[in-house]
């Protein structure tokens, strides 16, 4: 009966839970113990955590309950179990980023930055996750710990980055999680794994104790099995941070009260060109979201595919530079694909990647126009459902591409200029996938009341699996 | 009087879903292969230029991502740009 119990909180969304925490039908230590026997269960199936922090997570779980008991005011997550990317530093733990070699960092001394704003709200942390090594991954494998599988098909890619971060929301161990995203790693997962997911404006959400990528495109951002989740975590952790200095200097702009606005008054169109897929979930996922949001025209983003390849010049150089004292000393422990490109990256010319910043800014300025006429933009969020583990190459439209280079064709041409994401989930049959909603810099409140208004209409939804 | 490429103006463009696109003219500029001979030389230059050693094994694998690398920097190279342009190395959107 306890666990019966257990498994309807363990599935329930963030903003159930910490209503039924706030209100007393429930306690946070009993929704704390659900998901730790969850995780138990499922996770083998999973392999979606790298450490559960389960002391941690049940004195937190204490702490909330005992502020309810003294008629303490709880925060807008009370309760709510949480899991992040193994790139997030946690105290007490390595900060492991995917790899091997982090396995020998000291314990970190401090959590980072989104994990003390979410616990702050009263969230409750319940461990770290897998993600492919260093964040420079699509497909949700790792030689170091296995791969995240999907939950809607076992023998599936979770999708990466964060594949974790997916594969745990989306199997129902926790309701809500870390990720981040440099080139589409929050929007991959989200998509093959059919949750929600918010990659914000580039500067809105504090990057500091995370493990680097690439500095000039890394965002950080939550993963959920709901839209309203998704702005409660993103209200949560709004707010200027010296201690990353890409974080801007913004007040806090709630979205939360703004979610049942609607698609009033919302002009929306489709990205056009590059963005047109033809394969058929992809078309299907996109017809639907684009019918039930009157958006019957096409936008193109100039210059879509040349903003790909300077954000693939710009990934290659960054990130190697950030390894390369690493790839001198340690090259033979690193995961052999992340370390041909790495090696790779080090070797290109550095006058490609000034000229791909450049381009960068152009590019920029030339998309931002578009926001005059529209207020979102819908492009598909992967050119397929979630290919098989250990797939190398998948078919989009009449073209076979390496899956692992592609997974994220359509998500790197946005991510480049930092516009807000919110990738929804199209519950098709017989594996889900995501659409992109793109709205202008700073209106993460546009996306999400897409997001939100798509859901209440049940046009997108996180389809639960039959684990 | 120096000369400076400008980028297009009309790259913005709208139209009616299912149109026709039209085409901008840099999405024709060819993209070369580097050669592969060229290719291992830099890859042996580069190598010793940044003290990195390479197992033999890597080759292949460091080949195949660098020739990737350079066909999508030389996409971006042929795009024209004024010469003011600035790097967008970190932005606020």
């Amino acid at each position: 009966m306890l666990e019966t119990a257990a498994d309807n909180w363990v599935w329930s969304n963030a903003a159930d839970i910490a209503a039924a925490v706030s209100a007393g039908r429930t306690s946070a230590v009993s929704v704390v113990e659900a998901t730790l026997l969850r995780i138990r269960a499922r996770d083998p199936l999973l392999n979606s955590f790298t450490a559960v922090t389960a002391e941690r997570a049940l004195a937190c779980a204490h702490a909330v309950d005992e502020a309810r008991a003294a008629g303490e005011p709880l925060g807008s997550l009370a309760g709510v179990p949480f899991a992040a990317k193994n790139l997030f530093d946690i105290q007490g733990l390595p900060t492991l980023a995917g790899s091997k070699i982090n396995r020998e960092a000291p314990p970190a001394t401090r959590d980072a930055a989104l994990i003390e704003r979410l616990e702050a709200a009263g969230a409750i942390l319940v461990g770290a996750l897998n993600m492919g090594e260093y964040a420079y991954d699509f497909t949700g494998e790792n030689v170091h710990d296995g791969a995240a599988h999907n939950p809607h098909d076992l023998r599936r890619m979770s999708g990466g980055s964060s594949s974790g971060s997916g594969a745990a929301v989306a199997g129902g161990l926790v309701p809500l999680s870390l990720g981040s995203d440099t080139n589409g790693s929050i929007r991959v997962p989200a998509s093959l794994c059919g949750i929600f997911g918010l990659k914000p404006t580039y500067g809105r959400l504090s990057r500091a104790r995370s493990f680097p990528f690439v500095a000039s495109l890394d965002h950080v951002g939550p993963l959920a099995r709901s839209a309203r989740d998704l702005a409660l975590a993103y209200d949560a952790m709004q707010g200027a941070d010296t201690d990353d200095p890409v974080c801007a200097d913004r007040a806090v702009e709630p979205v939360s009260p703004l979610l049942d606005r609607g698609a009033e008054n919302q002009r929306v169109a489709v990205a056009g060109g590059y963005f047109k897929c033809r394969n058929a979930e992809t078309v299907e996922a996109l017809d639907r979201v684009a019918a039930a949001l009157g958006a019957n025209r096409d936008i193109e983003l100039p210059q879509a595919e040349r903003a790909r390849a300077a954000a693939f010049v710009i990934t290659a150089t960054e990130s190697a530079a950030l390894h390369l004292d690493r790839l001198r000393a340690r090259a033979h422990d690193y995961d052999p694909a992340v370390r041909d490109r790495l090696i790779a990256g080090a070797m290109t010319p550095a006058a490609l990647t000034v000229k791909a910043q450049k381009f960068r800014r152009w590019y920029r300025n030339e998309v931002l126009k578009l926001f005059r006429e529209v207020d979102a933009i819908l492009a598909p969020a992967t050119p397929c459902a979630a290919p098989l583990i250990g797939q190398q190459m998948m078919a989009v439209g009449d073209v076979e591409m390496p899956v692992r280079a592609n997974l994220g064709l359509y998500t790197q041409p946005l991510s480049s200029i930092g516009l807000p994401i919110v990738v929804v989930p199209v519950p098709l049959e017989p594996l889900p996938i995501g659409v992109q909603i793109i709205a202008a810099p700073w209106r993460e409140d546009v996306a999400l009341r897409l997001a939100h208004m798509l859901e209440t209409k049940g046009i997108v939804a996180a389809p639960r699996p039959s684990l | 009087m120096k000369r400076r490429a400008k980028p297009k103006q009309n790259a913005v463009r709208t139209k009616k879903r299912g149109g026709e696109r039209a085409r901008s003219r840099t999405h024709r500029a060819p993209i070369n292969k580097p050669p592969s001979d060229f290719l291992d030389s830099l890859i042996a230059a580069s190598a010793q230029a940044l003290d990195l050693t390479l197992d033999p094994a890597w080759h292949d694998g460091v080949k195949f991502n660098l020739g990737l690398i350079l066909r999508f920097g030389a996409l971006v190279d042929v795009f024209p740009l004024v010469d003011e342009a600035e790097p967008g190395p970190i932005f606020h959107a």
